[in-house]
């Protein structure tokens, strides 16, 4: 006769089996944010994925583990006393934190060459500032300044005289350097579909990278309370566009800006308007 | 199902009985202290969430299809010239009048024209100065030049960024309008009359704001009137 545990341990094994393949299925369908508007987004959403996959047997199991205990070892009623003494099992212990340690490390493993490689990335080479390098060739980066101030992002491009936009237009399948200020109080950039959200501190040239993947348009959002205001901190009107269509923008805000007094690009700035009365 | 418990302890002779409290007094009294507190943050919450200033509806132009609106702009509330709010809980600060929430028709031109008696605090972003959003890109003013001396004249932008005394802003209509700060040789009670327009769309609320930090005395100038609703920012309801 075969010993009930091993019947138990039989049933939840194949129960756990079909019902983890059947849930990575069904998590391997979910569109996860922030989607693949960029490489950084499109990394961070398949990082996501795989976390989400990896951790649905884990669930299943748990959960599996604790409706058939309750239902399959339950106290008949009005019977009360304790279980069976248990003094632990060496290899069960061993096996249970041996696959929890791989796992984390391997996603701790993934997360972090995922994070480096945003930014380290070769296609960044030659980002300092002031560096003349509009899009196009290999190596080449835009670079665009956010500058956070209350209640608004503006954009300064300084590949093209440091023209400021109230909009970010960014070119497709391009290497983008964000660069991200504060003239007042700490914001924080949050461009979503993009994938990238950098503090906006005043005093800091705080720096992001995107590499743009699709066209389409994307939302900014202020990531950090910075007063009245801030829930209204936001622009649905981020967009990705063709290259040519970036050329004509961008001629374009030239040609608007043309009149305008803007300060020397800088990395950061220290205005001192006026104080009333002086 | 057992609720109370009753030990009882042999220890030596004595005899140590011990009561488990009665559980459903405590936990009454717990979920009606919880209920009150609850009740208590919902009422401040809410009454917090209805206070909104007044709102002014604007005036059917008869020369075009839309309205007007007229406003002013003072650097203390107590030294209005066009709407006097003798009750207004801060009177040196500096605010719009009469009120901050604006009502217009959807779809229709909305000409708002501002009485402008401040002086200049100045842009802390200079990009600001230039006026966007506005039909035709320009807004109109009756001013006072910096030797004091009236002058009027339509502009798109103002040169010297550290001029404004305040500026229009509907961020999401992507209008931005300077306000041009009285002049230090302007006489006295002098008043910049500005007047520009612009386009509304579907119906909706835009919160308006000033991008001056004029908030005189305050942190870094932007807080005070540009942190309080009904002086330096409000809503433009569109319907």
């Amino acid at each position: 006769m075969k010993s009930p545990n091993r019947t138990h341990a039989l049933r939840l094994l194949i129960a756990w089996a079909v019902l983890s393949v059947i849930g990575v299925v069904l998590v391997m369908q979910i569109q996860f944010p922030p989607g693949d508007q960029s490489r950084q987004s499109a990394d961070e959403s398949s990082l996501l994925s795989l976390m989400a996959v990896l951790s649905t047997p884990v669930l299943v199991g748990v959960v599996l583990f604790i409706l058939y205990a309750a239902f399959a070892f339950r106290q008949p009623a009005k019977a009360l006393e304790d279980g069976p003494a248990n003094y632990g099992n060496f290899r069960l212990q061993v096996a249970w934190i041996a696959i929890t340690a791989v796992i984390v490390f391997v996603l701790a493993g993934i997360g972090i060459t995922q994070l480096a490689s945003a930014s380290t990335s070769t296609d960044f080479s030659g980002t300092q500032l002031g560096t003349t390098s509009p899009v196009g060739g290999a190596g080449k980066s835009l670079q665009v300044q956010v500058i956070g101030q209350q209640w608004y992002f503006t954009y300064r491009y300084a590949d093209y005289g440091g023209v400021e936009s109230t909009h970010l237009i960014l070119p497709v399948d391009a290497n983008v350097v964000i660069h991200v200020t504060s003239t007042d109080v700490l914001h924080s950039f949050w461009a979503y579909q993009l994938g990238v959200k950098a503090d906006a501190n005043p005093g800091v040239d705080n720096v992001a990278y995107v590499t743009t993947m699709h066209t389409g348009s994307f939302t900014v959002r202020c990531a950090e309370l910075c007063g009245i205001w801030h829930g209204n901190m936001s622009d649905t009107n981020g967009k990705v566009v063709s290259q040519t269509d970036f050329a004509t923008w961008i001629a374009q805000l030239q040609k608007d800006n043309a009149a305008l007094t803007l300060p020397p690009y800088a990395p950061a700035y220290f205005p001192s308007p006026k104080v009333k009365g002086t | 199902m057992v609720i109370y418990k009753q030990t009882i302890v042999l220890y030596g002779s004595r005899v140590v009985v011990s009561h488990t409290p009665r559980v459903g007094t405590r936990l009454l009294v717990v979920l009606l202290g919880v209920a009150a507190l609850v009740a208590l943050l919902a009422g401040f919450v809410v009454s917090f969430v209805l206070k909104t200033p007044q709102a002014i509806s604007g005036v059917s132009a008869t020369s075009y299809d839309g309205v007007s609106i007229h406003l002013e702009t003072v650097g203390a509330v107590q030294d209005a010239i066009d709407f006097p709010q003798p009750n207004n809980p801060h009177p040196t600060w500096v605010s719009y009048l009469p009120t901050t929430t604006l009502k217009v028709p959807a779809n229709s031109v909305v000409t708002i024209t501002i009485d402008q008696e401040d002086s200049a605090s100045g842009l802390r972003n200079p990009y600001w100065s230039q006026a966007q959003g506005i039909i035709g890109g320009q807004f109109h003013m009756d001013y006072f030049d910096a030797q004091g001396n009236p002058q009027s004249g339509d502009f798109t932008k103002l040169d010297d960024a550290s001029t404004p005394a305040h500026t229009f802003a509907i961020p999401d209509l992507g209008v931005f309008v300077p306000l041009l700060g009285i002049s230090d040789a302007a006489p006295a009670g002098s008043i910049n009359v500005i007047t520009f327009s612009f386009r509304t769309g579907a119906a909706g609320i835009f919160h308006w704001q000033c991008f001056v930090p004029c908030g005189a005395g305050t942190i870094y100038g932007n807080g005070g009137p540009m942190q309080t609703l009904g002086y330096m920012g409000g809503f433009l309801v569109v319907q």
